[in-house]
């Protein structure tokens, strides 16, 4: 097979099959497989399918140097490679299904609940295991010589097609989403979304293949110079930019109008987050303090707006004044809850502040789960209302515009993450963001230069914990009552997935990564069970392939890349693979720039 | 220059001077211990009824002595990691989650079948096996797949991995075997009481601390004995040098990893056969408290997560009711978490190095 070595085909390849058999034991497949895309041939549970050899054969066809030199497949190779890794990953897995239908089902059910005949039956494609194995060894070869040929191809063609692909899948995803909004805007979705399968059509999907791909080629033949050109307006006329930036604002004022109640309520979750994830930026991502007890602050935030604008407690009899209460406007309130949450994020921060950055990350996670703890606990039931929490939180009216609402809440938390979003601009562009640059690069370095890392790592903590009990007050006024379960650990994982995906430090990531992670799993019900896994699973696999992020800073990127220079064992190993490093190591240049574009 | 003006600026130097942070730690320092003081002697002096009687706190330290012996096993996987990696594992817990869900299935077939009466003994070692198998299996694939790629990667990086490992663990296991909790089956002989030295002593209490006892000492046999011990030792002093002198350093840390798994197993089952339930969720907890105990030891130290397991089970089980009590605060137990968590806060601000450390944690 020319360049690509058996051994690596062999496990590409069974690395895929085991990919298949997690993904149907953990229930993904099952749970998917009627989730149509496109028409209703294609559901996600078939993409998820076909996923893993084409990733394989992906992998396994990429370029590789051999004794100092840089061997890259061709086409036919890679495809042929491919379709070797593909048929070896299906035949894994149909062998995994034969078993289990020979061993019966029901028996590995008492252990694996995912595993049932519907799940067996769907990917045999209804057509009994020998058949069924058949074919998913067919798919295998597909997929496989697909992936081959996409690591292999002419870019300009196969990045097209991963376009236009890309493009009729996520449209397919956006199901419930897109139909609503052209329906508002007078235009009737038939052609594109059919109500009867919930999906797709055929049409639509092959439409929006081609359009995108199409798309994606002018923009390659033309794109140099249009982009070249855009950037020159962008640097040399601030009139433009204003001009983007009142386009973008109207488009964010008039959404939840075209969307529906439904979806603004999602939007309305995804806005707390992106407020929860710009504070918790400041603190990883400008001053590079891991946080995991971000939680503190949303829980400070929510449970302060509601004593200070008079909630009540839930008690088993009805409602109770809590031990302590205001009745303050939300408008005076919220700065009031922001100040002391600045004042609390001094006090988490100077005990912890000498400890080293992992240590730091437990401790904080401690904290975090104090206030939980606290929340939940009898002592402080006549203040917080312990597990049955508190009701009746100001819904911020102005005059008897109510802001519960969640086509309303939307503007609110729209203004405060304006705010927000500017304030962070501001800052990593001021002193401040400079000093906290300079100390996350190297503290003792920031420290010799002058920089007080004191000083500046107690103004991360404040200026993190204020903006992140913004998010909480915010919550507290979307959902109206508060209960200690809405402050679990996993808020504050799920704020750090939300910038890490994104990247550290990026803005514009900041709301990537909350859209993602927040929005989808929000419109697809389907994702809920599985969001904390996809979560996980994102973590792991941004900070093993891309510690960047997808929309990174610019200087954090560069940080995490001169890092990898000094580094070389790390990107020996992120370059070419732990088996392929002695040879490397041995390159006169070194390993840097052989295969960096293919994965960073 | 005035007289008055270079008396000022010498005050002004000495205020610069004056040790602010030992200031405020002595003070703090001070108040923690007059709040814990005054809360215990108000316990303690409670009237005839409404404190505890001697023999609650008897049953507080035997309860608190096995608790730290699952805590100082579970300790253990982060120390001998953090010994050698330097970094905190944290999907630690999941491990031993693993473990013990691994085990329930045989544990229950056991019971149903009557086998776990008929060979208790057999069945334990069975249990025990299964476990300690599904443990390593996990521990050594998070290294191969999470933690190997990011060797030598800043500091940060492993650790958000490793939150994430640790996520993506837990809910695979929700996945697998599903969101409820289930009954753990323990064997006949494990229920009830021994009457030792006139003390009644719950039977799988003193099982669990024995277990963990024997899997120390074997351990520390192992680490100080065996070639792979010294050359484990010779990776966690100076990985390269230790690589020089012909240690496979790979295997090293795998073989780390799969001891801290056939640990975290044992302990899985001791956890799982104390409380009789296993769910998906029940690592975290655990998980947290033993890398506090880990740290309370001295990190890095064998006997250090040993000891800082036990004070920990002890601090946990007798603090709450110890100190809250005398305040009249409700529930004190519920507290706990939080209890843990303040111990940890503490360790870290007036003693990093741990009770058998020295010196600070090390700032980089």
């Amino acid at each position: 097979m020319g360049p690509v070595p058996l051994r690596s085909v062999l496990r590409a390849g069974a690395a895929g099959g085991f990919v298949l058999i997690f993904l149907s034991l953990v229930g993904l497949i099952g749970r998917f497989a009627d989730l149509n895309l496109v028409g209703e041939q294609v559901t996600l549970g078939r993409v998820l399918l076909f996923l893993p050899p084409f990733g394989a054969a992906f992998l396994v066809a990429r370029p590789r140097v051999v004794a100092g030199e840089r061997l890259a497949a061709g086409p036919g190779a890679g495809a042929g490679a491919g379709a070797v890794t593909g048929v070896v990953t299906s035949a894994l897995f149909g062998a995994a299904v034969a078993f289990a239908d020979w061993f019966d089902v029901a028996r590995i059910r008492q252990v694996f609940v995912a595993a049932s005949p519907a799940v067996i039956e769907f990917v045999t494609f209804e057509r009994g295991v020998a058949v069924g194995v058949l074919i998913l060894l067919g798919l295998g070869v597909v997929a496989g010589a697909l992936g081959g040929l996409a690591r292999t191809g002419q870019r300009r063609v196969t990045g097209a097609l991963a376009a236009g692909a890309f493009t009729a899948i996520l449209m397919g995803l956006l199901q419930r989403i897109v139909p609503v909004a052209m329906q508002e805007l007078g235009i009737d979705p038939d052609f594109l979304y059919s109500g009867r399968t919930r999906s797709l059509t055929w049409g639509g999907g092959v439409g929006l293949f081609v359009l995108a791909g199409g798309a994606n080629v002018l923009w390659h033949r033309s794109g140099q110079e249009t982009r070249e050109k855009v950037r020159a307006t962008m640097a040399q006329e601030p009139a433009a930019r204003t001009g983007i930036l009142v386009v973008l604002l109207a488009v964010l004022v008039i959404l939840p109008v075209l969307l529906g109640s439904v979806i603004s309520q999602v939007l309305g979750s995804v806005m707390v987050f992106v407020l929860l994830g710009l504070g918790l930026n400041i603190v990883v991502g400008y001053a590079g303090l891991l946080d995991l007890g971000y939680v503190a602050f949303y829980a400070f935030g929510a449970y302060m707006m509601a004593l200070l604008t008079g909630a009540t407690l839930n008690t088993t009899t009805g409602s109770a004044a809590p031990a302590f209460s205001m009745d303050l406007n939300f408008y005076f309130a919220i700065w009031i809850v922001v100040v002391l949450a600045a004042g609390m994020g001094l006090l988490i921060g100077a005990p912890v502040l000498r400890l080293r950055g992992d240590y730091l990350a437990i401790v904080t996670l401690g904290l975090g789960e104090i206030v939980r703890v606290l929340a939940e606990s009898r002592w402080l039931q006549p203040v917080v209302g312990g597990p049955q929490g508190m009701r009746g939180v100001t819904n911020a009216a102005i005059g008897d515009y109510g802001f519960r609402q969640p086509q309303h809440f939307y503007y609110l938390a729209l203004a405060f993450v304006v705010l927000a979003v500017f304030v962070s601009w501001r800052l990593s562009a001021s002193r401040i963001g400079r000093a906290w640059n300079a100390m996350r690069e190297d503290e003792q370095v920031a420290n010799a230069m002058g920089v007080s890392t004191t000083k500046y790592k107690l103004l991360a903590f404040a200026m993190g914990g204020a903006v992140g009990s913004l998010g909480g007050a915010l919550f507290a006024v979307q959902i109206g009552s508060l209960t200690p379960a809405s402050f679990q650990i996993l808020v504050s994982i799920t704020a750090l997935a939300v910038v890490i995906l994104g990247g550290l430090g990026s803005l514009p990531g900041v709301v990537a990564g909350a859209l993602v992670l927040i929005g989808l799993p929000g419109l697809l019900r389907e994702f809920e069970e599985f969001r904390l896994l996809i979560y996980g699973a994102v973590l792991v696999a941004i900070m093993v392939l891309r510690p960047q992020g997808l929309l990174p800073n610019v200087r954090r990127m560069r940080e995490l890349h001169e890092e990898e220079a000094a580094q070389d064992e790390w990107v020996r190993r992120f370059a070419e693979g732990a088996d392929e490093a002695a040879a490397v190591g041995a390159l006169p240049g070194g390993p840097l720039g052989v295969e960096q574009e293919d994965l960073t | 220059m005035g007289t008055d003006q270079q008396v000022r600026v010498a005050q002004l130097g000495r205020l610069e001077r004056l040790p602010w942070r030992r200031i405020i730690l002595v003070i703090l320092g001070v108040t923690i211990a007059t709040t814990v003081g005054v809360g215990a002697y108000r316990t303690l002096t409670l009237p005839e009824g409404q404190g505890y009687a001697a023999r609650a706190w008897g049953d507080f330290i035997v309860l608190g002595l096995a608790q730290g012996s699952i805590y100082a096993l579970i300790a253990l996987g982060y120390t001998l990691v953090y010994g050698i990696l330097r970094m905190i594992n944290f999907a630690h817990g999941e491990v031993f989650m693993f473990g013990a869900f691994g085990s329930y299935f045989f544990a229950n077939a056991y019971e149903e079948s009557g086998f776990l009466e008929r060979q208790p003994i057999v069945a334990l070692a069975i249990i025990l096996g299964v476990a300690i198998a599904t443990s390593v299996v996990v521990a050594v694939l998070l290294e191969r797949i999470a933690y190997r790629p990011l060797r030598g990667a800043p500091r940060l990086v492993p650790l958000i991995t490793a939150i994430g490992a640790s996520l993506f663990l837990q809910n695979t296991a929700r996945g697998f075997f599903g969101a409820q909790t289930r009954g753990y089956a323990k064997p006949g002989f494990l229920e009830g009481r021994w009457e030792i030295i006139g003390v009644a002593f719950p039977r799988i209490r003193v099982v669990v601390f024995l277990v963990a006892l024997v899997s120390v000492v074997l351990l520390t046999l192992f680490i100080e004995k065996t070639t792979t011990g010294k050359s484990m030792r010779a990776v966690a002093e100076d990985s390269e040098i230790a690589s020089l002198m012909g240690i496979n350093v790979d295997r090293v840390i795998v073989i780390t990893f799969a001891i801290g798994g056939v640990l975290a197993g044992i302990a899985g089952v001791l956890f799982a056969m104390t409380f009789e339930a296993v769910n998906f969720f029940m690592g975290f907890q655990p998980g947290i408290a033993a890398f506090t105990a880990a740290v309370l030891g001295g990190i890095g130290s064998i006997a250090g997560a040993a000891l800082g397991g036990l004070t920990l089970g002890l601090l946990e089980s007798l603090g709450p009711s110890l100190i809250l009590t005398g305040y009249q605060v409700p529930s004190p137990f519920q507290l706990k978490p939080a209890f843990t968590f303040l111990v940890l806060v503490l360790v870290l601000i007036f003693r990093p190095g741990g009770i058998l450390g020295t010196g600070e944690a090390e700032k980089v």
